[in-house]
């Protein structure tokens, strides 16, 4: 039952199974080569498969009443798409690694099918009957590749408008989209009988368009916030010397993984530092922190001067003899600002020789005392 | 419905209600019905209706259904009436239960936002969870003579008639904070501060246990509220403010600071401890155990739980005189602490000989690679019988 | 592998006629056994498929069932020593993960399964191959979940499995990882069980049969489909970060990388509060066709208890968040959850409200089957009661994850879903099987398990009521109260109770076994029923029906049977069963095609454990286990859903073709 080509690849195949075991237990057990040889195993059972499927090709073993030379030929795509493929890897190979993959997967992808197609025109001499064997075989594969295409390109193209344009517009895009996708999809619900081509053309004009904007976002960048966002990696922020960036998110207590865990905000106004402590109405200048505990202190500046809140969290030893003190910073900000502030304090109030503050360098006299228990 | 059917149903409504009270346990510790402070008593005002009117409705389903039965049963009778139903009927019985249940939910809703208020706080306690013991915080608050921050476990004190607000969280598992007699519970969530409202009308200990399954030990992670009067908690105040003596030399106490130094002291803190060297033994558990927290023992002995308030350090007798003391004189009893004559010595050596032998934890040395080495609870820690006897010692002058 | 088939000459251009080969190319040949292990490996029929879900469901009942005794034995006593704190954590995940996933859902399976299509004269499910592909998906599912036991430990972090304690640091064994990769394999199960059901119920119901014609039992076993259809996906995706986190060190649910344990909070209880109702609805749907049976009247108000499960099932995903009142959502989220939880119990006290009034001025046969579809009303009318206790949220903050949450869903499970089921088996069993389940042995078996289920659960109230919080490897008598009824003397009482249930359960295992042992055969239409399913022979033959009825009434086979006097306004029986058969078999359809067995789906379905046994323990184990799914796939694909008839080997002398269903 196995035939000479399946014979070969299931051969091929247990090979590269058997190398990738030897290679294991003997080279080098880091996977990575092993993992390839079983790329190779799980390629050559494919095509083992699709030989034992298709008899070697040879569509007329039985067939004896299919007469020779009545091939239906009909016109393809895949020589065209093969050169296109072939262009794209020697491109690629010189100028930019997605265009050689881009090429190789296009002739990798184009020689199944026009293999296939071959193999198929020459099945019978009925077109269909051809046409359905073709399909047959490499539908499988082609419907769930072509989905997941076109869904990727869409999905991928909407998210880069999403990403380029204004937050509020942004809102706005979506809710018009869904909208009109509603809408649409309504329309064709209520008129059955739409003639398919006018159905087809539609969506393929709303896929390109769609498409071509996320190209023209995508070339467009993100939107500058989102940029800023990025460089200003916003919750490890810790410097407390020369400020490397000016962009920060102004209201740092909107952010909903924080509203419900600030342990305290710290509020500078008028020159003069006061704390508010979660669920004390009052106004304090100490505030207690558990330690072994990130806490986060949201810091609000309501001076007219830039400030940062700085906090001092004890010492370290860097060396043997030499310690250095810890400090934990906001960036500087403007007023009607806040930004958070979260660190962990390991040990008690004790082990300190100076109590754990929250001060604004440059404003004398006013700090937060930290108190751990 | 009749007038027989109602006296019936009135009758087995009361029956059942009757049987259901009296089938219940007396003075269980965590009863949820049996409130002792103000917030624990809305809670019961609003459900009391509700299980009542829940019963009356169960009861009338019960007997329509039995009379059902006994009355339709086939003795032979014709063929029923194929009806497929009264709309009338049908409506009314949606719109009934529909108001009865917006009855329900217009007091639900307002008992849910006064359990919710935090502007009337008089006193705030951290309340940190963690596998499998609670750390009770107290920041400083000098109207209540708290003049810097009081750190204790196992068992929480609050003053009676003061609104105390609880700001929980976790170092590691979401665990929940329940004292039945004192208010429902509320999950402390790691990187989530929340806040649970707590008041005693009059002094006793108020027991309470972890309802968040927390892991391995959860059945072991226990808590108790111990209410004192005013003058009471004021007294509690200034010895937990104390650092502990160093015992006198020459002493098995002494002896047994030198073990506690030697063993305890990498995770567990006694303020005023000081090293051989003059300096203050500072504990590091952040470099030993995973949560990053051990209990504090300065005032150990004037607790008198240990090990997540799952084992007494009082003896069984003095155990019982101090929680079967009247609410005049608990707060005497509990601010008496445990002394020698009391002290639980069965247990207590028994969790220093092997504590996970006691309570489950993770401590095995030789499974500590996905937590880099560190412990999830108290390992064993080898002592020996002589070491374990000094350390007694030492730990009974914690007061 | 599958055979492609003989092409159709299309004649008539100019050139030469094409001619087209005829014979068939490829290596394999079907799957041709109807007797024997094959034909039930192989099957693709919807009734074999049903029998299987149900054994399977019941293997796991049991399993579920003595995972519950220990627990119970556990905490018979304080201070419990039968399990260790680590196996009892194990224990209770695995009790409530077989019971809900791998019992009380496949069993339900099973009856949709089997009595849908007949419900609604049809010949099978709209994909049968697929059918057979969640059978063997959740079968898979199941034992792999169940081999963490032997392989380290089984899961320990509770069925809902919360973060951050599901994590590979607070649960370093492979418990939760087998526990959420078999849930992945098993929740492919109820995909493609409900979008084979709701293409079958909305497509291929007998003519004549509109949707409020149809039984009451396929109407809510479409609202559960749909349940499942947007439930699955949420719990995939949770599981799926869940995996991720354990297996490749992501931070879904890590705090100290930014994340909000709550967040898996919400995407479980997403799923897990309508998956409560999934478990509910089908046995709700059962009693609704078994009441009416022995009540010998249609159900009362029919749309209302139609309308009031579409009801349940859209209100259900607006209430997940009550099982959160404690975890600090704050007061706007939980008093609008409080209310629309509140809101669900209307719609479900109107179907208590219509099954009694059912019940009234009916003609009552109190069979085994009527036994438990009443004790489910009154069991069922306890547990909702004490829901709504619970919907009120700061009452809720009492009794949350207390044992009067117990005592709460196992009068919801057992005494609603659990009992419902039992119903069925009493009620349906002759049709399934041709023989009837001892009545008499029945009824005994009613009465131990309504015993045994209120001694075991009803204590928990008491005990949850008074502070015993659930999931307690030991309880300790200095929280017992005092007393005689102290807590300790009701977890005496729960844990004899579990072995009254148990015992119970026994009882209805012997009942099986005498019956298949009995020569009995049932009568073919022993209750006087009154939907479709009745109408043709016990057991069913594999196309179902000789000929598809045409439909004119709700209760149509009833409607058949008799009449209503003009006159007099009294019914007469105007046909018996056999008659109403023998007519459809004079008449039956000349040619009936079934579908085709296949290899492919257990092929399939046996492929994917090999994946996830590879992301535990070795990637190239899984990208083998891939591979093997990808070649699965494509078998599959190739194949046609219907064989031609040159695909099988020629009848032996004698024999009818083995695909083309007899025709009487």
């Amino acid at each position: 039952m196995f035939t000479p080509g399946s014979k070969l690849f299931l051969g091929l195949t247990g090979f590269a199974v058997a190398v990738s075991v030897i290679y294991v237990a003997l080279v080098d057990n880091s996977m990575g080569g092993a993992v390839t040889l079983l790329f190779i195993a799980a390629g050559t059972a494919l095509l083992a498969g699709l030989t034992l499927f298709n008899r070697d090709g040879d569509v007329a073993v039985g067939a004896t009443d299919a007469p020779a030379g009545a091939e239906q030929l009909t016109a393809s795509l895949w020589p065209l798409i093969a050169t296109v493929g072939f262009v794209g890897i020697v491109v690629g190979l010189i100028t930019h690694p997605i265009v050689f993959l881009l090429g190789l997967i296009a002739l990798l992808a184009a020689g199944v099918e026009w293999l296939v197609q071959s193999w198929s025109e020459g099945a019978s001499s009925d077109n269909a009957y051809n046409a359905s064997i073709r399909g047959r075989l490499l539908q499988p594969i082609e419907f769930p590749v072509l989905a997941l295409v076109g869904l990727g390109v869409v999905i991928l193209s909407f998210s880069r408008v999403m990403l380029a344009v204004q937050r509020e517009a942004g809102a706005i895009i979506f809710i018009g989209a869904g909208a009109v996708v509603l809408l649409v999809g309504t329309l064709f619900a209520l008129k059955p009988n739409l003639k398919k081509t006018l159905v087809v053309s539609v969506c393929v004009i709303s896929a390109v368009g769609v498409a071509a904007s996320g190209i023209a976002a995508a070339s467009n960048g993100k939107r500058a916030e989102l940029v800023a966002a990025n460089a200003e990696d916003h919750f490890s922020h810790k410097d407390c010397g020369e400020e490397k960036n000016a962009h920060f998110d102004g209201t740092a207590q909107g952010t909903i993984s924080l509203r419900s865990s600030v342990d305290a905000t710290v509020e500078l106004r008028d020159g003069k530092l006061i704390a508010h402590e979660l669920g004390i109405d009052k106004a304090t200048q100490t505030i207690t922190l558990t330690k072994s505990n990130n806490a986060t202190i949201i810091f609000r500046n309501k001076d007219n001067k830039e400030a940062r809140l700085t906090a001092y969290l004890g010492t370290k030893a860097v060396q043997t003899g030499v310690v250095e003190e810890v400090l934990d910073c906001t960036q500087m900000i403007g007023k009607g600002h806040e930004q958070a502030l979260t660190f962990k304090i390991a040990k008690p109030s004790m082990a300190s020789v100076k109590p754990y503050t929250l001060t604004v360098p440059g404003l004398e006299g006013q700090s937060i005392e930290i108190m751990v228990p | 419905m009749s007038t027989k059917i109602r006296r019936i149903t009135a009758g087995i409504s009361g029956l059942a209600a009757t049987a259901f009270l009296a089938s219940c346990a007396k003075n269980a510790p965590q009863d949820t019905w049996q409130p002792k402070g103000s917030n624990a008593r809305t809670i019961d005002n609003l459900q009391e209706p509700v299980f009542a009117i829940a019963g009356v409705i169960g009861v009338i389903v019960l007997c329509v259904v039995v009379y059902c039965v006994i009355k339709f049963r086939d003795r032979g009778q014709a063929m029923p009436e194929q009806t497929h139903g009264k709309p009338a009927l049908e409506i009314g019985m949606t719109i009934l239960p529909a108001l009865i249940l917006a009855g329900v939910g217009v007091f639900t809703f307002r008992t849910v936002f006064e359990l919710a208020k935090t502007s009337d706080t008089q006193m705030v306690v951290n309340v940190t969870g963690q596998q499998w013991w609670w750390e009770y915080d107290y920041p400083a608050q000098v109207e209540l003579g708290i003049t810097k921050p009081i750190i204790t476990s196992g068992q929480m004190i609050i003053p009676v008639g003061t609104k105390v607000l609880l700001r929980e969280t976790s170092r590691d598992v979401i665990h929940s904070y329940w004292i039945p007699a004192l208010n429902g519970k509320r999950d402390a969530v790691p990187g989530r501060v929340q806040t649970l409202r707590i008041d005693a009308d009059k002094p006793g200990i108020y027991a309470g246990q972890c309802t968040e399954f927390c892991g391995l030990s959860h059945a072991n992670m226990r808590m108790e509220t111990v209410a004192l009067s005013k003058e009471d908690f004021a007294a509690w105040v200034a010895n937990q403010l104390t650092d502990a003596k160093s015992p006198a030399d020459k002493t098995l106490a002494k002896e047994g600071e030198g073990v506690f130094l030697n063993q305890c002291v990498r995770c567990h803190q006694v303020n005023g401890l000081k090293k051989a060297d003059g300096t203050p033994a500072i504990a590091a558990p952040d470099e030993n155990v995973w949560a990053g927290a051990a209990p504090n023992l300065t005032h150990l002995m004037s607790r008198n739980t240990f090990a997540g308030a799952s084992w007494d350090l009082l003896s069984q007798k003095c155990r019982a005189d101090v929680w079967g003391a009247s609410s005049e004189t608990v707060g005497k009893k509990y601010l008496a602490g445990v002394s020698e004559a009391c002290l639980n010595q069965t247990d207590l050596r028994r969790w220093l000989r092997n504590a996970p032998a006691m309570k489950p934890m993770y401590s095995d040395p030789t499974k500590l690679t996905p937590t880099n080495g560190k412990y999830r609870g108290m390992p064993n820690l080898g002592l020996t019988e002589d070491d374990i006897d000094k350390l007694v010692a030492y730990l009974s002058t914690l007061k | 592998m599958a055979i492609i088939e003989q092409p159709v000459t299309t004649g008539g251009i100019a050139l030469a006629a094409p001619v087209t080969p005829t014979k068939a190319q490829g290596g394999f040949r079907r799957p041709v056994s109807t007797t024997g292990w094959k034909s039930w490996l192989f099957t693709v029929d919807h009734k074999k498929l049903g029998i299987m879900y149900g054994v399977m469901a019941m293997f796991f009942f049991l399993l579920g069932g003595i995972e519950a005794v220990m627990i119970r034995m556990q905490l018979a006593a304080p201070n419990g020593k039968v399990l260790s704190a680590s196996v009892y954590n194990q224990m209770f995940t695995m009790h409530a993960t077989t019971m809900v996933f791998l019992f009380v859902m496949p069993m339900a399976a099973a009856f949709a399964n089997y009595f849908v299509p007949l419900q609604i004269g049809a010949r099978d499910v709209a994909f049968p191959r697929m059918n057979a592909f969640g059978f063997w998906c959740i079968l898979g599912g199941g034992i792999f979940i169940n081999l963490s036991w032997f392989l380290g430990g089984a899961a320990d972090g509770g069925w809902f499995m919360y973060a951050p304690n599901s994590g590979p640091i607070f649960s370093p064994s492979h418990g939760i990882d087998f526990w959420t990769l078999g849930l992945q394999i098993a929740g492919i199960a109820s995909l493609t069980g409900a979008i084979n059901l709701i293409v079958t119920v909305l497509n291929m119901r007998a003519p004549g049969m509109s949707l409020m014609k149809m039984p009451v039992f396929t109407w809510l076993t479409l609202v559960v489909q749909f349940l499942l259809l947007f439930a699955v996906p949420v719990i995939t995706v949770a599981l799926f970060l869940l995996s991720f986190q354990r297996n490749f060190g992501a931070t879904f649910f890590d705090v100290s990388a930014g994340a909000d344990p709550l967040l898996w909070q919400h995407l479980f209880w997403i799923f897990g509060h309508p998956e409560v109702y999934i478990l509910i609805l089908p046995s709700f749907g059962i009693i609704s066709e078994v009441l009416p049976v022995f009540a010998k009247k249609p159900l009362f108000g029919y749309p209302f208890v139609v309308f009031s499960g579409a009801a349940i099932g859209f209100v259900g995903w607006g209430v997940w968040a009550h099982h959160m009142f404690a975890s600090g959502l704050g007061p706007v989220s939980v008093a609008v959850f409080s209310i629309s939880t509140m809101a669900i119990a209307i719609p479900t006290g109107v179907k208590i409200v219509n099954w009694t009034l059912t019940l009234w001025g009916g003609k009552l046969r109190f069979t085994a089957a009527m036994h438990f579809a009443i004790g489910l009303i009154v069991l069922f009318t306890i547990g909702g009661l004490s829901g709504v206790t619970h919907s009120v949220a700061p009452s809720d903050t009492q009794q949350t994850d207390t044992y009067y949450i117990v005592a709460h869903f196992h009068y919801v499970l057992f005494g609603g879903a659990v009992f419902g089921l039992f119903s069925g088996f009493y009620y349906w069993w002759p049709k399934m099987f041709g023989k009837t389940l001892n009545e008499k042995l029945g009824k005994v078996n009613f009465w131990f398990m309504v015993i045994g289920m209120n001694m075991t659960f009803g204590p928990m109230h008491i005990l949850g009521l008074q502070g015993q919080p659930r999931r307690m490897y030991q309880w300790t008598e200095a929280r017992a109260g005092e007393g005689f009824f102290n807590l300790a003397f009701w977890n005496r009482i729960a844990s004899i109770g579990s072995l009254v249930l148990s015992f119970g359960i026994l009882l209805f295992l012997i009942n099986v076994v005498k019956t298949s042992r009995s020569k009995e055969r049932a009568p073919l239409d022993p209750w006087d029923a009154r939907t479709l399913e009745w109408m043709t022979s016990s057991p069913p033959k594999e196309h179902n029906f000789d000929v598809i009825p045409t439909v004119h009434h709700l209760d149509e086979f009833f409607h058949r049977k008799y009449e209503q006097d003009p006159v007099t306004h009294e019914y007469k029986q105007i046909a018996t069963a056999e008659e109403i058969l023998a007519d459809q078999e004079a008449h039956a359809d000349k040619h009936i095609h079934m579908p085709s067995p296949s290899y492919w789906p257990i092929v399939l379905a046996a492929s994917l454990p090999v994946i996830m046994i590879g992301v535990i323990y070795s990637i190239p184990v899984a990208i083998l286990g891939g591979i093997f799914t990808v070649l699965a796939m494509f078998g599959w694909a190739l194949e046609p859903s219907t064989a031609p008839e040159s695909d099988f080997d020629p009848p032996a002398s004698g024999e009818s073709t083995k695909e083309l269903a007899p025709l009487v």
